[in-house]
């Protein structure tokens, strides 16, 4: 049995999707499905990370940072009428929090090599959350570009020499594929919320962010990741089943998601 | 001043080291600390750290002695660098938060003391290894250990030098990833040569 714990196909892949699984169909009614990516998450950092955090090293603290999104998430949801600058002060917020999760690895750095690494970690995590936020009332979308991102950023991470963050990444990809699964079965949409979004962008963009800072990641990868959420806009057979529109527009999401990794492969043999 | 007065003066400069507390600076061109990790059960991979810092104090006679040595993580090796047509070679993802995590754990230190003698040296350091941030309590067992003029300086320098074992479980550090068809037990092998400061 602890041969299967510490597989990292159950670390990363069959225990958080299972973990979402159970989430987006027990609390789809609550319209707290959206919860699915998270939770999954958290089975893989309980896994991978277990309970502690001292110390608090970056991977700490994006956990921690993924955790806090899926909070706040949860809080704007149960809002009456969230604001419309939540988006932009939400994404100003976790672009500001990836120079703190980053911090420890920023200050040995020269002052001008620091504000550069700062800068693309802060622009990634605050852009990705920004063309995020608008899919969370469009759960196909919201589900398909949380799939892509969290399956773009680990497949990434992983070439980019840091498996670990690579099984995160996967982590919250499988748990949106929890969610999508229950949508395209059901043949009927589940809300997905800034509860999946806001994680699903913030954790994704921040090991994609901590793959180029702490491992081999080239910083062009997190471009392509970026745009994933703006790729699943792109037009879908509305009128066709919700698995048809799973389909395609994971289609759409993973494209991006590949873009991602074909940079990521080439600059790194180059 | 008499002959002998003399004599007894030469003799007592010419005394050995181990008359005082002596300090002495690691040769970091002759130290290095190797590692012995086990891959799938099947052969034991030895890995080292190129780069070395530190320095030992010692007196023989009162049999007290310390020891701190600073060794850069990014220097490690386990001669698999070139990633050739892979996106990564073992060395660099050593390098990565999966093992040494060495962007944002430049360092990690072995701060002992001498805790047994045999003579005039010591046989067994009791010490505080700090890696990824994590300090735990590790004893390195003084396998060999000598001092002496350096023969390359026709005696004007004096140097200590030697070799010290000991092992560690990587997963107490948090460096979890791997485990077990990469071992968590690691066994470390530390060479080290070291001049007496003027």
């Amino acid at each position: 049995m602890q041969e299967f714990w510490s597989h990292p196909a159950a670390q990363g892949g069959v225990v958080p999707f299972v973990a979402g699984l159970v989430v987006a169909i027990a609390l789809g009614r609550f319209k707290l499905a959206g919860l699915a990516v998270a939770v999954g998450f958290c089975a893989c950092a309980y896994l991978l990370n277990g309970l502690a955090f001292v110390p608090l090293t970056a991977t700490r603290k994006i956990i921690l940072a993924t955790l806090a999104a899926a909070a706040v998430g949860v809080v704007v949801d149960g809002a009456a009428r969230p604001a419309r600058s939540a988006g932009i002060v939400l994404s100003l917020a976790f672009g500001v929090a990836a120079l703190w999760v980053f911090w420890s690895v920023l200050s040995q750095r020269s002052l001008q090599e620091a504000i550069a690494s700062g800068a693309v970690a802060a622009a990634a995590v605050g852009v990705t959350v920004w063309l995020s936020h608008r899919l969370a009332d469009s759960p196909v979308r919201a589900g398909s570009a949380a799939l892509g991102l969290g399956l773009g950023a680990g497949v990434a991470a992983i070439l980019g020499a840091s498996a670990t963050y690579g099984l995160y990444g996967i982590a919250i990809g499988a748990g949106a594929g929890a969610f999508l699964l229950v949508q395209m079965l059901t043949n009927r949409r589940t809300a997905a919320g800034w509860a999946l979004v806001l994680p699903a962008a913030a954790g994704a963009a921040l090991f994609a962010a901590g793959a180029v800072l702490l491992a081999k990641l080239a910083w062009y990868a997190l471009v392509p990741l970026a745009l994933i959420s703006l790729v699943v806009r792109l037009p879908a057979p509305e009128r066709m089943p919700v698995w048809v529109q799973a389909i395609v527009l994971s289609a759409y999401a993973l494209a991006a998601a590949a873009a991602s990794w074909v940079l990521a492969w080439k600059l790194g043999v180059e | 001043m008499s002959r002998i007065a003399i004599g007894l003066v030469a003799a007592a400069l010419a005394a050995p080291a181990s008359a005082a507390s002596e300090s002495f600076t690691i040769d970091p061109f002759h130290s290095h600390p190797h590692f012995v990790v086990n891959h799938l059960g099947f052969m034991d991979m030895t890995g080292r750290f190129d780069k070395m810092s530190g320095k030992i104090t010692m007196d023989g006679a009162a049999k007290t002695g310390a020891i701190e040595l600073v060794i850069e993580t990014g220097s490690v090796t386990t001669g698999d660098s070139d990633k050739g047509t892979r996106p990564r070679s073992r060395d660099e993802h050593l390098r990565s938060p999966d093992f040494f995590n060495v962007a944002e754990f430049p360092r990690m230190t072995f701060k002992g003391t001498a805790a047994k003698w045999t003579g005039d040296f010591p046989s067994a350091i009791d010490g505080q290894l700090t890696l990824l941030g994590v300090t735990k309590p590790v004893t390195l067992t003084v396998e060999k250990w000598r001092c002496g003029p350096d023969p390359r300086t026709q005696g004007k320098r004096y140097m200590c030098g030697g070799n010290a074992t000991g092992t560690i479980k990587r997963s107490d550090f948090g460096m979890k990833f791997g485990i077990p068809n990469v071992s968590d037990e690691i066994k470390l092998m530390i060479g080290l040569e070291a001049f007496r400061d003027q």
